[in-house]
């Protein structure tokens, strides 16, 4: 069944709109308690009554219409996606690289969505108006009395009043219209998930000091620099003439926070396929991730600027500072919940014994990290940020308490979880561009924002980078910065803030600009980065195990300041400082408490706290103790990371000797040259993910090759 | 002032959002606590309370709490409007409230004498789901885990029984508890307990339908973990999924029964136009659901998707998801639509799959089978203290009892009786006691009965229902293994031991009686088998004869067309390793250590492994279907599937 057949027996049967958030009902009440009870019920009950019974066979035989309908319209999201998982196929067979699944899903939406608006006949709303005047407030439920039955109604929203007549519209279009909130209770938050659970954890807590700055200070001024650029632009609107409703300075910083959101999941894709420079990738996926986390913040806390006085968009300190404290209250409480969750989740997964049952432990695993949502959604925190914290921890503590299989189960549910909802979003945005009824063209205002994105992200990445060039040692080099640049794709996070709110002039404006740079991002921008990569000289092919360049690499182009082999041990002793005092607290007291890995406890804490240090210590952390083995085999164990998942069969096969290979070679290089206490360190490093080799012969691979 | 106000009620929206978040933590708390329990249970191998049973004592518990320590509250929603202007029910309102107009939507009618419970304790009230909810979410996995996981080589050779018990069964249980249950209604009027008219011979007929869902899944885990017999294990799980499909599709039927002058009186036209119903909503749906299937099969067949496990993944997903959806759009029943889907994707498309991807649908389907199952149980130990309107009569609920009882044993000893007459290997009465024992309800009667609960019949039905539930699962769950003691049915049964014919078993059974029950006792399987190795399987997936061979002259082209180049290669083997190798079944992915995706290694070694085994070809279909169930013995040991 073609998506238009589905598209076209909708309006045959459309009968009555119930409201779109219903259509999601198989999706929406699992994870959005407003939808628990917010469905259709079909069931009106035999009553011995004659006259009402036809009656009552109606009101059934609607609801019944809607749920089909329901069904229609999901069923319609459901085969876009299933064609658009086979092009993709197609693309990848053939290694078609310009167009990305994500690209290809909102292609599939587009036309889907012009099917809809322009093929199906527009039905008129059943709507009534009721005035009422006995209360003055919005009741969220409604118990209506007609003609002597009752009726429950419930609060879908407010209509400004010139809407009125518009929200009578053709039935089909405000059917795959979803309520805005679904995306960020359903569709974002195994996204983000996914995000944090497979950043890869050494590059990125190596880069940690220039992601962070990147992603705090950068979002920052980028948001500044747009709004400000906006702010011009809508100056300039109001001098033609083109403006035609309120728009405030705020309003334009909100649009700065929610376009500086990058998602750069085309470029990101086509980094992994081409194993593009590690550290690149580490920088923008880490910069990205963050990103999301920082500009979702941002944008509530500019949504909360509410200044005192009687001019309310005037710039008042006291608001300001009370908008700066929200943010950082929302960022660290968020923080704060979805670490506690995630090392809750390793202690229990720590002090039981659950591996043995992979499928408990699996499902322990997706409760608590959902629970890390929800907790923050019900404390007034953000959901989002949350989970992406609670994921980062998850990887880099519960993992290593995982048996294999739940890891390997893990891994895939997310990753499958991951994909759908991506591509849903991709392809509802698609749709949006023709079935969302309230767009706001306005060329100025897109101009102005195509140009400010783009001087917004110069803005951020040049200057940025050059002051961490003063501290880096490994610098940053000039084809990165370019590369950073041009990656400022902009995807799912800023489409779901901007469609969040479309109630003002303004903000529908926002929403129709924001889809716009998106689509052109996306295609444009993610097309052309095969092209970009090999123009700026970026070397791809790089496994990520052999991080320090060899000296006869043909492809090096990174500016070096010395010798190249002791380039790259003096980068890792002192680029990031940052990283190494993390690691030496996390590597003596955090590993060991919620891992079985580690140091025992017992050595690493003060003599006085010896018997909560045995409580705390995991038997087999004594088992490692043992002087037979090496130090380093014991790292490989508990270091297992998430690169697998990446690596695909594909790359397993291809790398699988030469890779294996060149990262022991290394690794005994290191270990007859090194002798100093940073020694421990860096091997553990070197050898934190061997995807291939620490795969089939885990324990047995050093001893193997010294053989 | 305006903008005050706005604030205000967007706050109320927010407010009302976090309700939400809170509901559904509690439930992911209470679920969490259930596992780490049954992670307890399981590790001191205490057999006595299934996952289930723990879900549902966590409900109970959060029930008592949330009922009696929970201030009752307002819900705003006090006030009735009357509207003298309305003739009917808009389904969407627009309400201007001082200039600021809002938007409803219709939620549902309220009869008259639920509204002053309507407006009691606001938190009890967001506990409550919305009925839909189980037929749209919870149950299709649960369902389609089921169809997923059958074991095929049991459950065709038993076909025949399965199908007896599954069809013919359930309308002898409906019919005899709908009997009963009036005899019952009757008295309870007699004893002026009911007004008369109330309770209609309909509703009892519902009730039947509706118990007749059996959902013995406490049993069956029991079952799996102490290696029972697999024909009764078979018998029990084909039943129960197969009665799933029957009783819901019956109990839609029974409800749309409405006959045109005397509403409750017998009238030809309306019964047969319910059979009719019946047949067509359940032929529709299991052709809806197979076409889907067969769809998958075809897409995994032809596109060389399995370079991409994720991929395959989503669209096996999607494409399973689909099925429910075509068929709820259609009007047909998505359940049952999701559970044949269920059965054919394990057939065909299971074997088109790359061996990742196997692994990866099962372990994803059986994680949302486990999530779906704990929260419904869990929900309905809740249901007993937070739904307003239980309504406990305890006629009714003897009535109920007894009539379980008595209709168990009607579906079980004169069909058992029948079928003995057919089949050569007998099914014992320590079986029949068994399956007797297993009438267990479980979520599918639970979400019949909650999504209609208007009436006070329906609700008095919700509410025995849900003792049902309860008794059976804690009572009959718990005495699972006492009574596999006590009826000696042998335990410990290894598929090896059936593949050697072990004459170990102290039971009746001998070899010699083995083989000829397996030649003779299930004719229709091996029609179906033969149709289905012939054209099926190589229409459907890489392996089988190559088309060219089986089909007639004629249809050349397309034979050409539609059998894979592996069937090719394959013919050059011996014919009935062959055999083997298409048979690959579930349980393989276990089995595999090849880590390449690809199915030509696999199936190398397979062969390899297998050839030994099957010398004769007297044997093959012993030799074949027999690895099929490998699955029990290498599930205990988990650390092999690393090397996938």
């Amino acid at each position: 069944m073609e998506p238009g057949d589905a598209a076209r027996l909708g309006p045959g049967r459309a009968a009555r709109a119930l409201p779109p958030r219903l259509l999601l009902l198989p999706l929406l009440p699992l994870l959005l308690g407003r939808g628990l009870r917010a469905a259709a019920s079909a069931s009106t009950g035999a009553a011995a009554d004659d006259s009402s019974a036809m009656e009552e066979l109606a009101t059934e035989k609607e609801a019944e219409e809607s749920h089909r309908q329901d069904s229609v319209s999901l069923l319609t999201f459901i085969l876009l996606l299933t064609l658009t998982i086979l092009t993709i196929w197609l693309f990848k067979h053939r290694r078609v690289r310009f167009l990305h699944e994500t690209g290809l899903a909102m292609i599939y939406g587009l036309i889907v969505g012009v099917i809809l608006r322009y093929g199906t006949p527009a039905t008129s709303g059943h709507d009534k108006s009721l005035s009422c005047t006995q209360e003055d407030r919005a009741f969220s439920t409604l118990l209506v009395n007609v003609s002597g039955k009752f009726f429950e109604y419930t609060l879908k929203g407010e209509i400004s009043p010139g809407k009125i007549n518009s929200v009578e519209q053709n039935d089909m279009l405000r059917k795959v219209t979803f309520d805005p909130e679904v995306f960020f209770n359903i569709l974002l938050p195994p996204i983000i998930f996914h995000a944090g659970y497979s950043l890869k954890k050494r590059h990125f807590f190596r880069n940690l000091g220039s992601i962070l700055a990147y992603a705090f200070l950068g979002t920052a001024v980028s948001c500044f620099i747009i709004g400000n650029l906006m702010y011009g632009v809508v100056k300039l609107m109001k001098i033609v003439g083109q403006l035609s409703d309120k728009f405030y300075y705020t309003d334009c910083l909100f649009f700065g926070a929610i376009i500086s959101a990058t998602d750069p999941v085309t470029v990101l894709a086509i980094f992994n396929e081409l194993h593009a420079d590690v550290d690149l990738y580490a920088l923008l996926f880490g910069e990205s991730v963050l990103n999301d986390a920082v500009a979702i913040v941002l944008s509530s806390s500019i949504v909360a600027y509410q200044p005192a006085g009687l001019n309310t968009h005037a710039f008042d300190a006291a608001a300001f500072f009370k908008s700066v404290g929200i943010f950082l209250g929302i960022f660290s409480g968020s923080f704060t919940m979805g670490a506690v969750t995630g090392v809750v989740t390793a202690l229990v997964t720590k002090f039981t014994k659950l591996h043995c049952f992979p499928l408990l432990e699996t499902a322990l695993f997706f409760l608590m990290s959902w629970s890390t949502f929800l907790l923050a959604e019900a404390c007034g925190f953000t959901g989002v940020v949350a989970v992406l914290f609670c994921g980062i921890t998850q990887a880099h503590y519960t993992y290593n308490n995982l048996s294999v299989e739940s890891r390997s189960r893990t891994k895939q549910l997310f990753e499958v979880l991951h994909f759908l909802a991506e591509n849903f979003i991709f392809s509802y945005m698609g749709l949006a561009l023709f079935t969302f009824q309230k767009h706001v063209f306005s060329p100025v205002f897109i101009i102005g924002a195509f140009v400010a994105i783009f001087l917004g992200r110069a803005a951020h990445i040049y200057p940025l980078s050059f002051f961490l060039n003063l501290g880096r040692r490994h610098k940053i080099g000039w084809n990165f910065q370019h590369m950073m640049m041009f990656s400022g794709l902009r995807g799912a996070m800023a489409f779901a803030l901007a469609i969040r709110d479309t109630a003002s002039y303004a903000r529908q404006m926002m929403f129709t600009t924001t889809l716009l740079i998106v689509f052109f991002t996306v295609w444009v921008i993610g097309g052309g980065t095969t092209p970009m990569l090999s123009w700026l000289n970026i070397r791809v092919g790089v496994d990520p195990d052999q991080d320090p360049p060899p000296n006869n690499d043909s492809f090096q182009v990174l500016q070096g300041d010395g010798p190249d082999s002791a380039r790259g041990n003096r980068t890792k002793q002192e680029s990031a400082w940052l990283f190494r005092l993390w690691y030496s607290f996390d590597h003596n007291y955090l590993k060991p408490i919620l891992t079985h890995s580690g140091p025992p406890l017992t050595t690493t804490l003060p003599a006085w706290c010896g018997l909560l240090a045995r409580c705390l210590t995991s038997p087999q952390v004594y088992d490692n103790q043992e002087p037979l083995r090496e130090e380093d085999s014991d790292f490989i164990l508990t270091e297992g990371d998430l690169t697998l998942t990446y690596g695909g069969d594909s790359t397993v096969t291809a790398n699988g000797s030469s890779g294996s290979h060149t990262a022991s070679t290394s690794l005994e290089g290191s270990r007859r040259t090194k002798s100093s206490s940073e020694e421990v360190l860096d091997r553990a490093l070197g050898m934190g993910d061997q995807p291939v080799s620490s795969r089939g012969t885990r324990l047995v691979f050093p001893l193997e090759d010294n053989a | 002032m305006e903008r005050q106000q706005r604030f205000m009620s967007e706050k109320d929206e927010y407010r009302f959002q976090h309700q939400g978040a809170v509901e559904l933590l509690v439930f992911n708390f209470l679920l969490i606590l259930t596992i780490l329990t049954i992670w307890l249970f399981k590790n001191h191998r205490f057999r006595f309370l299934h996952e289930t049973g723990g879900a549902m004592v966590y409900g109970l518990i959060m029930g008592l709490i949330l009922r009696y320590a929970t201030a009752p509250t307002d819900i705003e929603s006090g006030t009735v409007y009357d509207c003298g202007k309305l003739a009917f029910s808009p389904s969407t309102l627009l309400i201007n409230i001082t200039d600021q107009v809002y938007e409803y939507k219709y939620k549902r009618e309220i009869s008259q004498h639920n509204i002053s419970p309507h407006q009691g304790n606001a938190i009890l009230e967001k506990m409550t789901f919305d009925p839909e909810i189980f037929f749209n979410v919870l149950l299709p996995p649960i369902i389609f885990h089921a169809g997923y996981s059958l074991k095929k080589r049991h459950f065709f050779q038993n076909l025949g029984s399965i199908l007896t018990y599954a069809f013919l069964g359930t309308a002898i249980s409906c019919i005899v508890i709908g009997l009963i249950m009036y005899g019952f209604v009757k008295a309870m009027v007699y004893a002026g307990q009911l007004k008369n008219g109330d309770f209609h011979f309909t509703d009892c007929l519902f009730f039947g339908s509706l118990m007749s869902a059996t959902d013995p899944v406490t049993v069956l885990a029991i079952f799996h973990e102490l290696h029972v017999d697999l024909d009764l294990y078979t018998l029990l799980f084909g039943e129960s999924v197969l009665n799933d499909a029957v009783a819901i599709v019956l109990t839609y039927s029974i409800s749309i029964y409405s006959p045109k002058e005397n509403p409750n009186a017998f009238d030809a036209a309306a019964f047969f136009q319910s059979v009719g119903n019946f047949l067509g909503i359940f032929a529709g749906s299991f052709a809806m659901g197979s076409a889907y299937a067969v769809v998958t099969a075809l897409l995994t067949k032809f596109t060389k998707l399995c370079e991409f496990p994720m991929l395959e993944t989503g669209l096996f997903f999607l494409l399973s998801w689909s099925a429910f959806l075509s068929a709820e759009a259609a009007g047909l029943t998505g359940i049952v639509a999701v559970l044949f889907c269920g059965v054919t994707q394990a057939h065909y498309t299971y074997n088109n799959l790359s061996l990742d991807s196997k692994m990866r649908t099962k372990q994803l389907f059986e994680f949302m089978n486990f999530l779906a199952e704990n929260v419904i149980f869990c929900y309905m130990g809740l249901a007993l203290f937070t739904f307003q309107n239980h309504i406990f009569n305890a006629l009714f609920i003897l009535g109920a009892f007894l009539a379980i009882f008595v209709a168990r044993a009607c579906n079980i000893y004169p069909l058992s009786f029948l079928l003995n007459l057919g089949r050569k290997q007998k099914i014992p009465w320590n079986f029949q006691h068994m399956m007797m024992f297993s009438g267990l309800r479980g979520a599918i009667a639970f979400a019949l009965a909650i999504r209609d609960t208007e009436s006070q019949p329906k609700q008095m039905m919700f509410t025995t229902t849900l003792l049902l539930v309860f008794f059976t699962v804690w009572v009959f769950g718990g005495g699972t293994t006492p009574m596999l003691t006590w009826l000696q049915i042998r335990v410990g049964v290894e598929l090896e031991e059936e593949l050697k014919e072990a004459p170990t078993s102290h039971q009746e059974a001998n070899s010699l009686e083995k083989n000829t029950t397996k030649t003779e006792s299930a004719w229709l399987f091996r029609m179906w088998y033969g149709f289905d190795h012939k054209y099926l399987k190589p229409i459907l997936t890489h392996s089988g004869p190559p088309l060219t061979t089986t089909l007639p002259e004629w249809c050349g082209p397309i034979s050409r067309l539609l059998t894979s180049p592996q069937a090719y290669g394959e013919q050059l083997k011996e014919e009935d390793v062959e055999c083997i190798v298409n048979q690959d079944e579930l349980a393989m992915s276990y089995q595999e250590q090849a880590p390449s995706p690809c199915r030509p290694p696999a199936s190398l070694s397979l062969a390899q492994k297998a050839s030994p085994q099957t010398p004769s070809k007297d044997n093959i279909y012993e030799g074949d279907l027999g690895l099929g169930g490998y699955e029990l013995k290498l599930e205990q040991t988990p650390g092999q599937s690393q090397l996938n």
